[in-house]
Parts: C-alpha cells; sequence; structure tokens
C-alpha cells in the first residue's frame, strides 16, 4: 500500500454558517417565543383573577404584612392621619370589598405600593415629599384605584409566574435574560394600569374635596427634578413620566369639568 | 433619578451582555482566524510526514526504533460562543459556534504531536488516537466549563527504509 499525503478537508466538521447568522437566528428567534410567553401569562393571570374573587383574597390577606417591610413607630401621627385620610376616601367607593389597612414604610425613597389584601404602603420619603393633604389624597387615591382594577395581583402574580417560568424552563445564564424581555413587555401593560389608577386617584380627590387642586402637584415636582433626556425611559418604564402623568391629569379634569381650584387642606401634623 | 436608575438598570440589563457580545465576537474571530492561518501554514510544511490512525504498524514500513508522541492542547470558549451556544441549548440542533473550535483543538493537537514526532527525528506516526476532557471550573458549583483539552498521541517510528 501507497502513502499518499493528502491535504485537510476544512468543509467536514465545520458548518459553513457565519456565527452572526447562527447568533441572529437565534436571538431574534428566541425574542419572539420569549414576547408570546410574556404575553400567554398575561392572560394567564387574568384567567386566576377570574377565579379569585377580591372578597376571598381580602378574606387571605386579612392580616398579612410582607416579611421584609419595616415601618415606623405605631403611635407615630402621619400613620394615624394617612390611615383616617384613606378610611375618608374609601367612602366615596361604594362597597369595597377590602378593609383598607395602612402602613408606613420607614424607607426615605417617595414611594406608595398598593399590597394584597387591602394593604397600602407609604413610605415616609413621600410623606415628606408631600405639603398638602391633598397631594397625599391623590397618591392613596391612586392606590385605591390600583385595588379597584385589581392591579396589585396583577403585579405580584406576573413577576411570581415569570420567575418560575424562567427559572424552570431554561436554567442558568439564559434565564435572566429571558425574564428580562418579557418583564420590559409587561410593562407597558404596567403604564396602562397607572394611568386608569391615576384617573380613579382624582375621581376621588373631586369627591372629597369638591376641586382637584394640588393633587398633581407631587408629580410636578418630580417632573421639575427629573432631568434626564433618555428618550427610551418612556418606552421602558414601569409608570408614565411625571410630565406626561401631569397633563393627562389636567385634561382629565378639564373633560369631567372638576375645577382646578379650591382651598387646600394642610397636612395635619 | 428614576429614570436614571432605570437606564442604568437596563445598561446592565441588556448592554452590557449585548456589549460584550460584540466585543468577544470580534476578538473571538480575529483570534480563530489567525489560529486557522498558522495552522494551515504549519500543516503545509508537514505535508508528506505520513500520520496514519492503523494500530499495526503496516507491513512495509521497516522500523528501526520507536516511541509515543503527544500533542495536546487546552481550548477556552469566548463569551459569545458560550451564550449563543446556550441559546441553541433551548432549542436544540447542531451547535454551530462550538464546531470550528473543536476544529481547531483537533488540528493544532495532531499538529503538535506531529512537530514533536520529526523534530526528535522519527519518520512517521501511526495508531493515532485522540481524546478529549472537558476542564470543569471550580465557579458556580463546578459546573461551568473552563475549556477542553485535547490529546492526540501515537507511535513514532524511524524507518531504516523509508517507503522503498
Amino acid at each position: 500500500m501507497r502513502y499518499v499525503p493528502k491535504r485537510a478537508r476544512e468543509d467536514v466538521n465545520v458548518s459553513d454558517v457565519h456565527p452572526l447568522a447562527e447568533a441572529g437566528t437565534l436571538i431574534v428567534g428566541l425574542t419572539a417565543i420569549f414576547l408570546l410567553i410574556a404575553l400567554a401569562l398575561v392572560f394567564l393571570i387574568e384567567i386566576a383573577l377570574y377565579f379569585v374573587p377580591a372578597e376571598r383574597e381580602a378574606k387571605l390577606f386579612e392580616d398579612w404584612l410582607p416579611e421584609d417591610l419595616v415601618t415606623i413607630a405605631p403611635s407615630d401621627d402621619r400613620l394615624y392621619e394617612a390611615q383616617s385620610l384613606v378610611d375618608r376616601l374609601v367612602s366615596h367607593w361604594a362597597d369595597p370589598p377590602y378593609n383598607f389597612r395602612v402602613e408606613v414604610g420607614a424607607s426615605d425613597d417617595a414611594n406608595a405600593m398598593a399590597l394584597p389584601g387591602g394593604l397600602i404602603v407609604v413610605t415616609q420619603g413621600l410623606l415628606d415629599d408631600v405639603s398638602s393633604e391633598n397631594e397625599l389624597a391623590f397618591v392613596l387615591g391612586h392606590e385605591l384605584g390600583h385595588f379597584k382594577n385589581r392591579d396589585h395581583l396583577r403585579a405580584l402574580g406576573r413577576g411570581l409566574v415569570l420567575t418560575l417560568f424562567f427559572a424552570a424552563v431554561t436554567g442558568g445564564d439564559v434565564s435572566g435574560i429571558g425574564i428580562n424581555v418579557a418583564d420590559v413587555t409587561l410593562r407597558s401593560f404596567s403604564r396602562k394600569q397607572e394611568s386608569n389608577a391615576d384617573e380613579f386617584g382624582l375621581a376621588v380627590v373631586y369627591a372629597e374635596y369638591g376641586h382637584v387642586n394640588e393633587a398633581s402637584r407631587l408629580f410636578q415636582k418630580w417632573d421639575d427634578e427629573d432631568q434626564s433626556g433618555f428618550i427610551a425611559g418612556g418606552y421602558l418604564s414601569t409608570h408614565p413620566r411625571a410630565g406626561d402623568r401631569v397633563a393627562q391629569l389636567r385634561e382629565l379634569a378639564a373633560r369631567q369639568g372638576w375645577p382646578v381650584e379650591g382651598d387646600v387642606t394642610p397636612l395635619r401634623w | 433619578m428614576d429614570a436614571t436608575f432605570e437606564t442604568l438598570n437596563l445598561f446592565i440589563n441588556f448592554g452590557l451582555p449585548l456589549l460584550l457580545l460584540v466585543v468577544t465576537y470580534f476578538i473571538g474571530s480575529f483570534i480563530e482566524s489567525r489560529h486557522f492561518q498558522n495552522i494551515r501554514a504549519r500543516e503545509e510544511l508537514l505535508h508528506g510526514f505520513p500520520v496514519v490512525s492503523f494500530d499495526t504498524m503496516p507491513a512495509d514500513w521497516n522500523a528501526s526504533s520507536a516511541t509515543m508522541v503527544t500533542g495536546s492542547i487546552v481550548i477556552s470558549l469566548d463569551y459569545f460562543k458560550r451564550v449563543i451556544a446556550g441559546l441553541r441549548g433551548l432549542v436544540g440542533g447542531r451547535i454551530k459556534t462550538y464546531e470550528p473550535l473543536l476544529e481547531r483543538a483537533r488540528r493544532e493537537a495532531l499538529l503538535r504531536m506531529s512537530e514533536s514526532a520529526r523534530e526528535q527525528g522519527y519518520d512517521a506516526v501511526f495508531n493515532v488516537r485522540l481524546e478529549t476532557s472537558r476542564l470543569a471550573n471550580a465557579g458556580r458549583d463546578g459546573k461551568g466549563t473552563a475549556g477542553v483539552e485535547m490529546l492526540a498521541f501515537g507511535t513514532a517510528v524511524k524507518l531504516a527504509s523509508r517507503f522503498a
């Protein structure tokens, strides 16, 4: 047998596909799949909400508090005033299924949350930011709007289901990217929810005070502080931009004929 | 303040991996194409040096001495290859980004083996075998892959009369 030297062939073991084509196909295809999954989950949560009526939710989470919530002293005037303000505002909501509880979180970041079972958490930072009762009433009314539309369960359910789904199916490096893609998709739903809650909040403020003066002042203040000119911010954020919200509220008040002038009630602490 | 945080968050979640993907793709393909050039040039120098996989020496080879020769390479994935392979792992199919990597490893290992045989004055190598092993990474519970080793070995012989 004669030895005939040959050169190595390069087309046997390496696919003739450009790595960027491979990357593009996978990234685009999987992003589309993740988007579809995110949308499917939204519908799943809607179905789940249908089977858990607000009355049952209220009963289930009657005395529930988040474990990591740090609150201010129960004897604090601000807690008492916030609770009694909520009680007054709720009187404009015919037959609410929840027994609303207010807690004041000891955080300095201005924030308010609607949590399962009719729990409203406002942070100390937010209470420091408001300068009149009308301002605070709008924030609390906005949270009541979330309960009215049951957004608080949607947000919670989506986060939970998304995390579980991607952790179970993908695991490893890719699950993080999947969650992020799905999460960003859901934010447009989230912004719509915030606008709806704003409308409910403003209606409650009008019912309580007979005018909507100062209701959107807090957003106005935040908008003035917000100097970032990042264009994509509006699309990717969970909340509409503060400036947009001010404009929307002004428009709503004009449409409903709610007066924007009126006596402002000072804070009681 | 909120928007700044959001932008930063966005950058960390999407921008950073994407930037890393682009950078490692360019660095990775530069290194890869340079390695292939180098492999081709060295293969050309060794052209005609017999490297065969028969497990017995061909009958017409008249060997005067023999030794085992080895060539080994440890080669690592880049971030781009790993991420794309990870995505591929979700849906299945050929992991195309790994194919050129392993091709490089095989040819480089064979080259090192052959070069070592020729440097020692041998005339041919038979019974050539390839072995591979995965090098586990200490991070992530030893589950990650630091790279693979490709080992080529065979029996090098000195021939009293070359292919008479």
